[in-house]
């Protein structure tokens, strides 16, 4: 559905973007995730036609951007982070213009109104003007912009930030719903449990590149295993130097994470031969939080 | 999609309140203002200047005045019984002079001589040439030895143009402008709330995206015009001596420059405070130079010639001529027509150059 080869982007001596090769299956649900500076917004800008490429192709549904742009825009759609729409008109008024830019005809924009209103729940709402909306109310009508046209490959930029929790959870089920539905689905998010429990595969990107791409659970396995965090006392320094050989060892201040190389055992030993005690013990869970860390070495969350 | 994009632009047009009265309300206030300040000695739809003038009953010279003054457009004597009456009516500043006519020797014209000569010289002047012709019939037949001709090739002036003859155009001119700064905001704005990426999503040509920003303000440009000149010819009673033809061309021609001089503005300015604050200023020292307040020809020489290079300026000279000369047709405002376009070419071939897209 979507195939974008060696995608890269430089603004004057500044890459943004170095060579993206990025692969979607139709009906498949990828995350794309990064850093923010990571070139996520570069590249998705770029997959849109929103923003000129210096290197590379995108093809949507087998249609160049390049030499084809219109029918590859014809079957994306967008839902930018911003707020795209006109809060002075009204959900009706909004969805007409922006239908009117995919020239869908008047019997049947009436109709998509109605319904892309009806899935986002705004359908009471529709003769009101969007400036009265709730932040939540506002990013439904944001994403039903995005819906209207029915496209082939919807592009979801953070589509939950900062809304309430009732907006967040419409918001969400409706995107599952296309997916189930058999829409292909890019979605970026921070929210880490959102992209766990929608998304088939994850792509991460990471200064201007994509440095890790496959399903979540194979990425998991991949970059990270179950591992502790311990609270030390005493004397933290000897005691990492006896752990590092029994595992992978990340110490902030005294705390460290450990991901044994074998059993827990021989790691709690260790520490205390080498003069410290431990005042806590947690059991972390691998999961994309874990990855993103991993590959990264930021908290994906933190990013905000 | 121009259409859609024309009837989205007219609804948020018809919300925004300070948008509307900027391009409708004020440039009719301007009018009204700039209307009763420069009357100055009446005709057309212009009030008569009172003048108090104090003379003994029987006073030959007191009553063959007021006859004359009585004759001439512009002034209305109104005797009153005492001279000091005359005087104290202009120092309170009401009446802008006044006649003390003595049994024998000079008559005294009570005016305010610190008054700027702008202000005062046509009234003191006017006033002077009515007394003479009104004491020495003679004097009638001497102006006959010079008389006011418009040179060859400029037509006959309407008869009895009144101060908005000259108002309208000015603020039509002035304000009609400023929709240059409505279509850059509205670029702006676009921007800012990423309706802009939106559009570029879309399966649209970026000219077309650009189209659909600048005809909707061309529109609005050519209602604001029309709006403007209605009211100027139906309530002010402003003339149209001219073709109505060489009128709506003149007026296209506005619209065009000024909506690609906002496009320009749109180009360079990069936030709406940024806009307001230089567009703004830029548009109103356009106006000054360009004789929308300030009639060109009472200019210095050098002023004079700045203002060609202002696109204002020939707008101005193209009404002026269709307004109050008498028979103009298109081919007389041709070169005001000409230049608008071209200056409209230039804004418009800057701002693409310098129009940034992403």
């Amino acid at each position: 559905m979507l195939s974008v080869r060696g995608l890269g982007k430089d603004y004057g001596a500044r890459t943004a973007v170095k060579a993206l090769d990025l692969e979607v299956a139709r009906g498949e649900c990828v995350g794309l995730l990064g850093p923010n500076g990571a070139g996520k917004t570069t590249a998705i800008s770029m997959i849109c036609g929103v923003v000129t490429r210096t290197r590379g192709s995108v093809a949507i549904a087998g249609h160049d951007l390049a030499t084809a742009p219109f029918a590859a825009k014809a079957r994306l759609g967008l839902v930018p982070q911003d707020l795209a729409i006109y809060e002075e008109l009204t959900p009706v008024e909004n969805l007409e213009f922006f239908g009117a830019l995919y020239g869908l005809d008047r019997a049947r924009l009436q109709a998509r109104i109605a319904a892309v209103l009806d899935v986002v729940g705004l359908s009471d709402r529709a003769g009101e003007p969007a400036r009265r909306f709730s932040g939540g109310m506002k990013r439904r009508l944001n994403l039903a912009a995005g819906l209207l046209h029915e496209p082939e490959l919807l592009i979801l930029d953070e589509p939950t930030v900062g809304v309430d929790p009732q907006s967040r959870n419409r918001i969400f089920e409706t995107v599952k719903r296309l997916h189930g539905s058999g829409t292909t689905i890019i979605y970026t998010s921070h929210y880490m449990e959102e992209v766990e429990e929608l998304c088939d595969r994850v792509a991460i990107i990471d200064g201007g590149a994509i440095i890790a791409d496959g399903a979540i659970a194979d990425l998991v396995a991949k970059h990270t295993g179950r591992g502790v965090e311990l609270e030390l006392a005493g004397d933290v320094e000897a005691a990492v130097a006896r752990v590092t050989p029994l595992g992978e060892v990340t110490r902030t201040g005294s705390a460290i994470r450990v991901v044994p190389h074998g059993a827990l055992a021989p790691v709690i030993a260790a520490i205390e031969e080498g003069g410290a005690s431990i005042t806590r013990i947690e059991s972390h869970e691998a999961n994309l939080e874990a990855v993103f860390l991993a590959l990264t070495g930021h908290e994906l969350r933190d990013e905000r | 999609m121009i259409g859609a994009a024309i009837k989205k632009d007219v609804r948020l047009l018809l919300r925004d309140r300070g948008a509307l009265i900027s391009l409708f309300a004020l440039p009719i206030i301007f009018m009204i203002v700039f209307g009763s300040i420069f009357k100055v000695g009446g005709g057309g739809s212009g009030r008569d200047i009172d003048v108090p003038i104090q003379f003994a009953d029987g006073d030959r010279r007191g009553e063959q005045i007021v006859r004359t003054l009585d004759e001439a457009p512009g002034f209305t004597p109104v005797r009153v019984s005492a001279a000091d009456e005359v005087r104290a009516r202009v120092a309170s500043e009401g009446a802008r002079a006044g006649l003390v006519v003595p049994p024998a020797g000079p008559i005294e014209l009570v005016i305010d001589l610190s008054a700027p000569l702008q202000v005062r010289a046509p009234v003191e002047q006017s006033l002077t040439a009515h007394v003479i012709r009104a004491l020495f019939p003679l004097a009638a037949e001497m102006t006959s030895v010079v008389q006011s001709k418009s040179p060859p090739g400029l037509a006959a002036p309407v008869e009895t143009p009144s101060s908005f003859q000259l108002t309208v155009p000015g603020n039509a001119v002035l304000f009609g402008f400023f929709i240059a700064l409505t279509t850059a905001m509205a670029f702006l704005g676009e921007r800012k709330t990423g309706t802009w990426r939106r559009l570029l999503a879309a399966p649209v040509r970026r000219s077309t995206a650009l189209l659909a920003t600048l005809v909707p303000y061309f529109l609005v440009g050519c209602c604001q015009l029309a709006f403007l000149f209605g009211v100027g010819v139906l309530a002010f009673g402003m003339k149209v001596a001219g073709s109505v033809v060489a009128l709506i061309v003149l007026s296209l021609a506005v619209v065009w420059c000024a909506v690609a001089l906002g496009l320009l503005f749109a180009s360079v300015a990069s936030t709406e405070k940024q806009l307001g604050g230089i567009g703004s200023v830029v548009l109103l020292v356009m106006g000054m130079l360009g004789g929308a307040m300030i009639p060109r020809i009472a200019m210095p020489p050098f002023m004079k010639s700045l203002g060609l290079g202002i696109p204002h300026s020939w707008a101005l000279d193209g009404y002026y001529a269709v307004l109050v000369r008498e028979g103009t047709g298109l081919a007389d405002v041709a070169p005001s027509v000409f230049a608008l376009f071209a200056f409209g070419v230039g804004f418009a071939a800057l701002g693409l150059a310098l129009f940034k897209f992403e």
